[in-house]
Formats: structure tokens, sequence, C-alpha cells
């Protein structure tokens, strides 16, 4: 071995972690040195192949969507306050943040997340109640924001992970207690459910409904029988269902979606139809980075639910596949992490977070391309949204930790 | 959970995601690919703007490259007179409601027109139509006015490009030019007769909006490739151009005259070096002027030249080698001729015995018809035609006459010898130059020049084409007749009024009765000169041209005469003659 200590520092790596009692140390001074040589190695610890893809993935993708909403925003950041850079900034600065505490949140151990996942739930919960208080504002028909001091933010967004790390820990305990193929281990949901019907209260029905995904998912991945689940999942449907019929504003989009035809071209259709002119516009190649005339004022939330109709019409039908394969590849270190996780929080939690990053990127995606009838969910990663972006960077941070705690690998 | 299980389930879900981005990927190649051409169709539909791109007229530049006529672009402006109402005007202070009356003020103060006006123009298309979203407030207002109407934020008011014309020099060779209307036709003068060589070729662009009409940047495409026009270079110089204008206007403003036209046009080369009109026109305010004046009366109005013509009579008879320079004749004050026709001079005097010489010398009609009888009409009318009468010049300007010159078969008794001295026959100024020229370039009449050529914007030059040169006389005929009339200057009354010092000069006066229009002579007097300088080698033909001048009869074209050719002398450096004029003998 031409570096021995890089050896030995990988082979105790492995061997402090088991928290196995390392032999006691020959008594030679070459040993001794070793040994500290080890000691050092612990705090440079090589990661996972799983950590650094889920990582590069994450850093690509946040990196992607600064850039495109730049591009998607400047227009309307500029009619707006006369800023080309307005909206981008903001993302900017988001990502900032998100990206160092998302790294710190992957050091933590899992102890963490099991001793905190109630308290977590609790303090999302609250603040979603402020929602309702003077401090919170509808947005687009939403009360779904709360504004403090002149910051605002979407608690929801927060609540996803809080629900996803609570199910994680609960499931387990009550999946041991019941057996995966009892009915009553769905009352672990119930506290997830408040939640949730906090949010529903709001009108958020695309949050809803991913919150509902993730729920999903994390029951999927905690083992329950196929026909438990299909109980949440029947419940789940019949009420979008009635929401849907009792808002005439959903069913206008419902039927916008459901017509071969637009008819309404300055209502319902207008945002749909924009979007798939951009996409019909960018062609295989795309009309290049900022080239957009989507952008320029026909396509509402260009940088945000409809991001990837500018990112199509800039990029093309190259740049819209590299997302999709980008998502799919997220997709393939969150299952790799499930596959080898020994601990069932692990997976329930990474394949609840799975469903919320890949599931909500593919409602959207949907949506822009007229497969879903407008939800109004952004794409996680890209849309511009500083709540949300943080909230994704939390949740990979999550999964990441989970990866540099190789107790839970088999 | 078991790890079978758990394998089983991630397949599941990989599966599930490998169907969904099937799925999307069959609707991304549907929409980007398949149907993209019908949907950029229909995005096109919403977007696009079709635009003409303005060409650019060509300039008209003077010999030194003097840009005497140029393209701007002007704004016409249009209101909307059905949402002609009030609208809130957001400031830092506050949001002011502007009535039409005050914003009617506020446009007046920039166009110039009265609020009254405006209202009016509103209230007549209201009128005229109650749903009526256009008119004109005011055309062709320049950028300043234009960004000034624009800053007052007036949501019905609009305005529309207008390639408008700009005339630098104003009235200086403003007769020539012509003008051009405001909807960027060419009406008159040069401008329309060189209108193929100025006019561009207005391309097409489609443009993308944004939804709130703001022009997309880089989504221009051009269809129609816009050809700006080319440029038109004169013969001209706009110097000389000036200072004839300007002797002329003050000579003819001072005799009280109609007109008057000042002709300089270089002998070598047949080029009009300088045309002058008066009345003139500024081309930048055509309706300044009234529309009869807003040509070159040079080249479109015939008078009836008289004197000037017995110098080509003469160089006729030269050539024909029926006379000579000493030939006899005896002049009474007047003649009966055995056709009837009675032909008498100018001013009463006793029988004089005059040399051909002498006859131009005391500007002799009964002199000139008698020594002139012996060509016979129809050599005459040829000798004529060559010197250009009847037939329009190699310009072609604008409505330019060909002048009066009946076929000689159709000449009456006194016709026959009337047109010996300019009479029953009728020339433009530019004809009497050109005639002249003629004589002082060895007889060969070089058709007149008075567009250098066509410049295409990448410089090249396309020369005016001409027609061949006429050898009208003899070179022998042409310099005796030279020195004939060189013997006027020096030996007649004309003497003191236009002698140069140092400069030879040959030169006719012509003071003809005008017609009245009836078949009769009216009382007014149309006096012109027509002179070569110097005369030892004729550079230039100046001709001058007063009509009807209300004092000084004969005297009020030497002055001018005498300041151009001195002028001309100046500018151009003409080496002053080495030899005296020659002396001819007048009397016998």
């Amino acid at each position: 071995m031409s570096h021995p200590p890089r050896t030995s520092s990988r082979r105790s790596s492995r061997t402090g972690s088991r928290g196995q009692v390392t032999p006691p140390p020959s008594s030679s001074s070459v040993d001794s040195f070793l040994t500290a040589r080890i000691n050092l190695g612990k705090v440079f610890r090589a990661d996972s192949p799983d950590f650094f893809l889920l990582l590069g993935l994450t850093i690509v993708l946040t990196i992607m969507g600064l850039l495109m909403v730049l591009s998607a925003s400047s227009v309307d950041s500029f009619l707006q306050n006369g800023q080309f850079f307005g909206a981008f900034g903001r993302q900017a600065a988001f990502a900032a943040i998100g990206l160092p505490v998302m790294m710190v949140l992957s050091q933590l151990p899992l102890v963490f997340w099991r001793k905190w996942a109630l308290a977590i739930l609790v303090i999302g919960s609250i603040a979603q109640l402020l929602v309702f208080t003077p401090l919170g504002y509808e947005s687009g028909g939403n009360r779904n924001w709360i504004n403090i001091a002149g910051f605002t933010a979407q608690p929801s967004e927060f609540l996803k992970l809080a629900i996803v790390i609570w199910l994680g820990v609960a499931l387990p305990v009550s999946i041991r207690r019941n057996g995966a193929a009892n009915w009553k281990v769905l009352l672990t949901l119930v506290p997830a459910l408040i939640p949730i019907g906090l949010v529903l209260l709001g009108g958020d029905l695309g949050t809803v409904i991913i919150m509902g995904m993730i729920t999903i998912g994390a029951i999927f991945f905690a083992g329950v029988k196929l026909r438990i689940i299909l109980i949440p999942v029947a419940l789940g449907a019949a009420m979008v269902g009635v929401m849907a019929v009792t808002s005439p504003n959903r069913m206008a989009r419902i039927f916008s979606f459901l017509s071969e035809n637009c008819i309404d071209y300055t209502n319902s259709c207008w945002q749909p139809l924009h979007g798939k002119w951009a996409l019909a516009g960018g062609g295989i190649f795309g009309v290049g980075l900022g080239n957009s005339k989507a952008k320029w004022s026909w396509l509402p939330a260009a940088d945000n639910d409809y991001i990837f109709a500018i990112i199509g019409e800039e990029l093309g039908l190259i740049g819209a596949a590299l997302v999709l394969v980008l998502f799919v590849l997220l997709a393939v270190a969150f299952t790799r992490i499930i596959k080898k996780a020994n601990d069932p929080m692990v997976r329930i939690v990474t394949g609840g977070i799975m469903v919320w990053i890949v599931g909500q990127a593919f409602v959207n995606i949907g949506v822009v391309l007229g497969v879903f009838p407008v939800l109004g969910v952004p794409l996680p990663l890209l849309s511009s949204g500083g709540t949300a972006l943080i909230a994704s960077l939390l949740a990979i941070g999550v999964v990441l930790s989970f990866t540099r705690a190789p107790s839970t690998f088999k | 959970m078991n790890t079978k299980q758990t394998r089983r389930r991630t397949v599941v879900s990989m599966l599930l995601i490998v169907v969904f981005v099937a799925l999307f990927m069959v609707k991304l190649v549907d929409i980007q690919i398949v149907q993209a051409s019908a949907f950029n169709e229909e995005s096109l539909g919403k977007r696009s703007i079709p635009a003409t791109i303005y060409s650019e007229r060509g300039k008209i530049v003077d010999a030194n490259g003097i840009i005497l006529a140029d393209s701007v672009m002007r704004y016409n402006v249009t209101i909307s007179p059905k949402n002609t109402k009030d609208f809130l005007r957001v400031t830092d202070r506050a949001d002011v409601t502007i009535t039409p009356q005050q914003a009617a003020v506020e446009i007046g103060n920039i166009t110039g027109q009265k609020p009254e006006e405006i209202l009016k123009i509103v209230a007549d298309a209201l009128a005229a139509n109650p749903l009526s979203d256009f008119a004109y407030v005011v055309k062709g207002v320049d950028v300043d006015k234009f960004r000034a109407l624009n800053a007052l934020g007036i949501p019905w008011l609009y305005s529309e490009p207008s390639p408008g014309r700009s005339y630098p020099n104003g009235s200086v060779a403003g007769n020539l030019l012509g003008y051009v209307g405001q909807d960027g036709l060419a009406q008159a003068g040069i401008e329309l007769t060189s209108n193929e060589c100025l006019a561009g070729v207005n391309g097409e662009e489609n443009y993308q909006r944004g939804a709130d009409g703001v022009r997309i940047p880089g989504s221009t495409v051009t269809s129609v490739q816009s050809q700006d026009g080319s440029s038109i270079k004169l013969t001209i110089d706009s110097d000389l151009q000036w200072f004839t204008q300007q002797v002329l206007a003050k000579q003819v403003d001072a005799t009280g005259a109609k007109w008057g036209t000042v002709v300089v046009q270089e002998v070598k080369t047949g080029k009009l070096l300088a045309v002058a009109d008066y009345p003139t026109v500024d081309p930048n305010n055509v309706g300044g002027t009234a529309e009869a004046n807003r040509g070159s009366l040079a080249f479109m109005a015939p008078f009836e030249p008289g004197s000037t013509i017995k110098a080509l009579t003469a160089a006729s008879l030269l050539d024909a080698g029926l006379a000579e320079p000493n030939s006899q004749v005896l002049a009474p004050y007047s003649i009966e001729f055995p056709n009837g026709a009675k032909v008498h001079d100018a001013s009463m005097h006793g029988v004089l015995q005059l040399t051909l010489t002498g006859v131009l010398e005391q500007s002799s009609n009964v002199g000139i018809t008698q020594l002139g009888e012996v060509l016979s009409a129809e050599k005459r009318y040829d000798y004529l035609s060559k010197f250009g009468f009847g037939a329009t010049t190699a310009v072609g300007f604008q409505a330019e006459s060909t002048g009066i010159l009946h076929p000689w078969q159709e000449w009456d008794n006194q016709t026959y010898y009337n047109t010996m001295f300019g009479q029953g026959l009728a020339t433009t100024a530019i004809q009497v130059a050109s005639a002249y020229q003629a004589l002082g370039n060895h007889g060969v009449r070089l058709p007149v020049q008075l567009v250098e050529g066509c410049v295409a914007p990448d410089g090249t030059l396309t020369p005016t084409k001409l027609p061949a040169p006429t050898q009208v006389v003899s070179d022998a005929a042409a310099t005796t007749t030279v020195n004939m009339l060189e013997n006027f200057v020096t030996k007649g009354w004309i003497s003191k009024y236009i002698s140069i010092p140092g400069y030879r000069i040959a030169a006719k006066t012509g003071t003809a009765e005008q017609s009245a229009g009836d078949g009769t002579y009216s009382n007014s007097y149309i006096v012109s000169n027509a002179a070569l300088i110097p005369a030892n080698d004729p550079q230039y033909v100046v001709t001058v041209t007063i009509a009807s001048p209300a004092s000084n009869g004969s005297m009020a074209s030497p002055p001018v005469l005498k300041a151009v050719m001195a002028q001309v002398l100046k500018k151009y450096r003409v080496e002053p003659s080495p030899d005296g004029a020659p002396d001819l003998p007048i009397r016998f």
C-alpha cells in the first residue's frame, strides 16, 4: 500500500462506527502513531457513494433551479419592482441558507430524529395554526402563508417533513405491536392527519394531496399490507373528489383539463395553454437559455408552478428530459438507501421523502404536460419559493444523515 | 418487513416511476416535436406582430457632397376619439385625473395647436362615427416632439412612424430639388424624376410581444429585408447656387420683376453648376410658395428669347458659308419684305452700314433678317433644332418645357423672318444656355447635365446616361461667332455694365416682347443675357433672364450677369485672358 494511513483510516472507520471495541493497539510506537491517525480519520471519514449521489443530484438540481428561476422570473420581477434579479436574489439567498443547513442536518445521528419527532410535529402544527391568525394571509385562493416582520413562509412545507419523520418513528412501533396486516396500524396516522386537516382548512388541496401521498408512501415502505393501505387510499381519493366537486374553481380547472379544445381561453385555459405553447416553442434543442417568449407576461407562475414549461422552452426536449432523468436518478438514490436500510425508520422516512420530492415533481410535470389538471404544486428544488426549497433541502439533509449512520445498514 | 418485501416494494415504486417517465416522454415528444408546429402557429397568432421596416430614402447632394436633401424619421400623432376620456395620471406626489381638455392643452403646447383644434378633431371624428378609434392629430412631428408627447403618458394618444424629408440648406436649389409629400412619396423636381434611384424598398418583419405589449428582445424575424435608396449627386455647386439665387432675388425685387432665372453651365462638359429661380421655394415649407413657382422656371417657363438668337442665326450663316463677319448690309430702321412681312428695329435710327458683326453689336433685326434670308427656312429650322430648340434637354426635368419651335412648313410670312431674331419661337433659359454652350465648345452641343449620377449605398456611382453630343456648327463658325459677340461687349452699349477687367467676355442681350396670349404682343418684356467666359477659351455659359421688370428694362439683367460672371471667375480661379478681344469691323 502506498498510503497506509488512508487504508487504516478506512478500516478503523468501519470498526469504529460499528461500536466494537477496538483491540488495544500493540505497544509499538508505529501503532500508536497509526491510532492517532485513526482518530483524525473519524472526523474526515469518507461517506458512502449514496451520500455523494444524493448530495450531487441535490446540488445540481438546486443550481439548475437557480438558473431557471433567474431566467423565468427576470421579466416579471422587473415589472414588479424594476429589478431583474429580485426573485433570483431571494431564491439564491434561500439556497445559500438551505444548503449549509442541509449539510448540518446530514451530520445528525438517527437518535436525534427519534427523540424530536413528536416535538417537530407539534411545532409544525402550531406554525400551521398561525396561518389562521392575523399573521397568516391568503395567496391564490389558499390561506397557507404567514408573514412575520416582512418574511413570508409556508409552514405546510416544513409540516411535510415533520409528518414524515413522525411516521418514521411511530409506524415501526405500531407495526411491532399490531402486526403489518392489522388495520390498527392506521391509527398511528391520526396525529399526522391533524396537520393535514389544518392545511386542508386553509384550502390548499394541492399540498394536501402531496401530504396524503407522503403518508401513503410512508406506510407503503413501512411494510404495511397492501389491503390495509387501500383503506386510506380510498378514503383520501374520496375526500379529494368531494373537495373538487364542491369548489367551482376546481371544477373549472378539471373541465378545462378534460375538454379537448380550450373554450375559456382567457381564464382556466390560459395557463395550461401557454405552458404547452412554451414547450412547443422549445422543440428539441430549445430556444436557448434566457430566450423564452412565454416568460414575457404570458405564462403565469413561469418561475414557479410552470418552471418546467420554461425549461422545456429554453432548453428544449433535451433539457426537459434531463430534468426527468435527474429526478429518476434521485429516486434511484433514495431506493438504494431504502434497500440497504436496516432500520425501518430509515426506510419509512426515505420512502416518504422520495414520494415527496419525486412524486411532487411528477405531479408538477404532469400538470404542465397536461396529464393532470392544474393542481398548483411547485417543482421541488427547481421552482422559485424559499420555504419549499429550504424544506426540500432539509428533507434531503435528513436522508443524507441516514447514509452517514452505517449502523442502520445491514 | 423483510428484505424480499422491501426489494419488491422498491421495484414497484421504480416501475411506477418508469411508467410515469415514459408517459411524460411521450407527452413531451408529442408537444415539442409532433404537434409543435401546430402549437407554434397558434401561439404566434397571439404573440406575433407584423411591422414595416422603413427604408431610408437616398440623399440628394451637390457636386461637392453637400447634403441638400436628407431623410429623417417623423411621426404622425394619432388619437382614439372614442377613448378620449378622463384618465388617471400617477405621479410621485398624488394621482391626478386628467380631463381631455387638460390633455388637449398639453398636446397643443407641444404640437403648437390650439386645444380647441384638437378637441374639434375628436368631436368631428365622433360625429362621423361614434365608435371612431382613429384620427390624426398632427402629421410629421419630429423626434423631440414625439418624445415629449410620449412623456405625457396619455393613454388614448398614439403615434405612427412616418419617414420624412429634410432639406438642410433650405431654399438653396429648392426649385430643383422638388419635395416629398407627407406620405413619403415624391411630388416634384429631382425628388420625383430621380425617384427610382432615391426610393428605398421597405422591408417587412415580425416580432413577438409580451402579454403587456412589450416587444420581446430577439424575437424579430425579418421576412423582407429593407433596401435603402441610393443618393443622387447633382452637378450643382451649392455655394454658387446660393450666390446666384441671392443676386437674382435682390435684382428681381429691386426691378419689380415677376420672375427671373440664372443658369451657369460648364462649357466643356455641359454640366449645370447653378440654376437659380426666383421666386424660390423652401422644400421644408412648400406651402409658403405659390404653386406656380414651386418648380424650376429655368426649365419650365418658355419665353420668346429675342436677340440672343441672332448669334445663332449668325453662326448658322457662317457654318453654311453664306456669310462672314464682314458681310455687309444696309440696315434702315424698318423694312418690308416682298412677302409682306414687316420688320423694324428696337429704336429709331437712320440707315446704317453694318457688317454682320455690327448687326450683332447693334442688335439690328432689319440687318439680321436681310443677311439671314439667304439661308432657307428648312435649313434655319434644322440649325435651330440642332441648337436644341423645340425639344427638352437631356436633363428631362419634371414638366420641362420643349419651348415652341413650329416646323418650318408652318411658318407664316412674318415668322419666316421673326425666327431669325428670336421672336415667333419660345425657348427656356436652359435651352438658350445650351445653345451658347455649343458656340463656346467649338460648335459641339453637349447634353445638358443636372444629375451627375446615382450613388449606391456602397458608394459606387452610376453616371447619368447621356445622349451623344451634336456638332451644330463648325468649329470655325462657332469660334468666329464668339469673336463677334466679344465685339458687342467691347463696343456695344453694354460694355460699361458687364466688362470685367482682365477677362474677355462674349455676350448677347435679348429684350423680347411677350405674347399676350391672343396672337398679339403685350407691353411686358423679358430681358435676357447669355454670356461665354472667358471668351478666349470659353469655360462657362451664364444666362440671366428677368421677366417683366417694372423699371430698368434692358438694364435689369446686366448687373446680375456681371455679378455672377465675376463670382464664377473667382470661384473657379479662371486665369485672366492673355490677350485682348479681336477687333472686328462693325461698319463699312
